[in-house]
């Protein structure tokens, strides 16, 4: 892992995608690790009552998982200046999800990539929309 | 109900520790079964942990704002990482409403929030979109 200089980094250019299922266990996990206790991420029964087949992903743990595919592609979480988000659709507990990006746009002067993103659910929900990040390069003279 | 009235309305959460026991749990949490990814000390989005949920917790729970918390959805959501956080370092967050508006039914409520170190040094910085039920129709 380094971190990339403006030399190293195409417009148009992909992200490798990150591919990951997101199981009960792992939501459950995250809940506790983020401090978040709303049910509808671990009950059945609540997901049910909101019309969900079963307990979904925060949508802050999607974005997480967006966020290290592109530190993973940057170098470094500490490469990754901005990221924002649209949660579209809900990601269902042990759906796997398919995050992807290309190059947006490199700003050599500023030492700045930019980014376009979004995650895809293998039931073909679109789950992160309208993602983009800004990425810091490096100078290597 | 939320109410135009409410922006500006702030929400204080200081003395959050940017503990390295918990940013590993929060990583080892994203990972699941992969691998911990080896990126550094904490996920960008660790964020979430020691300045969205503690000042959006309150959001929450402020009974003058009054969200309806059954079917809330978090629609939005950005971050400007200003600074890598230093495991150990503590920061004080806040947060602010900065939008209330009633559309079809619903409220969208936008929150602005930072972290920043005891030195005014910010960290991160960022911005919510809230969806909640109940509004006019």
């Amino acid at each position: 892992m380094s971190p990339l200089a403006p030399a190293d980094v195409t417009v148009g250019g992909a992200l490798a995608p990150l591919t990951r299922t997101v199981t009960q266990d792992q939501i459950t996990a995250y809940a506790a690790a983020a401090g978040d206790p709303n049910p509808i991420h671990t009950d059945p029964d609540v997901a049910r009552a909101f019309g969900f087949p079963a307990p979904i992903a925060h949508g802050m743990l999607t974005l997480a998982i967006l966020t290290e595919a592109v530190a993973a592609w940057a170098g470094g979480y500490d490469r990754v200046a901005s990221i924002s988000v649209r949660f579209s659709r809900p990601l269902i507990a042990g759906d796997t999800i398919t995050c992807t990006g290309r190059v947006a746009d490199v700003d050599v002067a500023a030492g700045m990539a930019g980014l376009e993103l979004e995650a895809l659910s293998d039931r073909g929900d679109r789950v992160l929309t309208n993602g983009r990040a800004s990425v810091r390069l490096v100078s290597r003279d | 109900m939320p109410d135009p009235t409410h922006v500006g309305r702030r929400y204080q959460a200081p003395g959050q520790v940017i503990e390295s026991a918990g940013a590993a749990r929060f990583a080892a949490a994203v990972a699941g079964s992969d691998p911990v990814a080896a990126l550094g000390p904490i996920p960008p989005t660790y964020a979430a942990v020691y300045c969205l949920f503690p000042t959006l917790g309150q959001i929450f729970l402020d009974p003058e704002v009054g969200l309806e918390l059954a079917g809330l959805v978090h629609a939005e959501q950005s971050f400007e990482f200003a600074a890598a956080p230093v495991p150990g370092e503590t920061v004080d967050a806040t947060a602010e409403i900065v939008g209330v508006a009633a559309r079809r039914g619903r409220w969208f409520v936008t929150v602005t929030m930072e972290a920043h170190r005891p030195s005014g040094e910010p960290v991160v910085s960022g911005r919510a979109l809230l969806i909640a039920a109940g509004a006019p129709a």
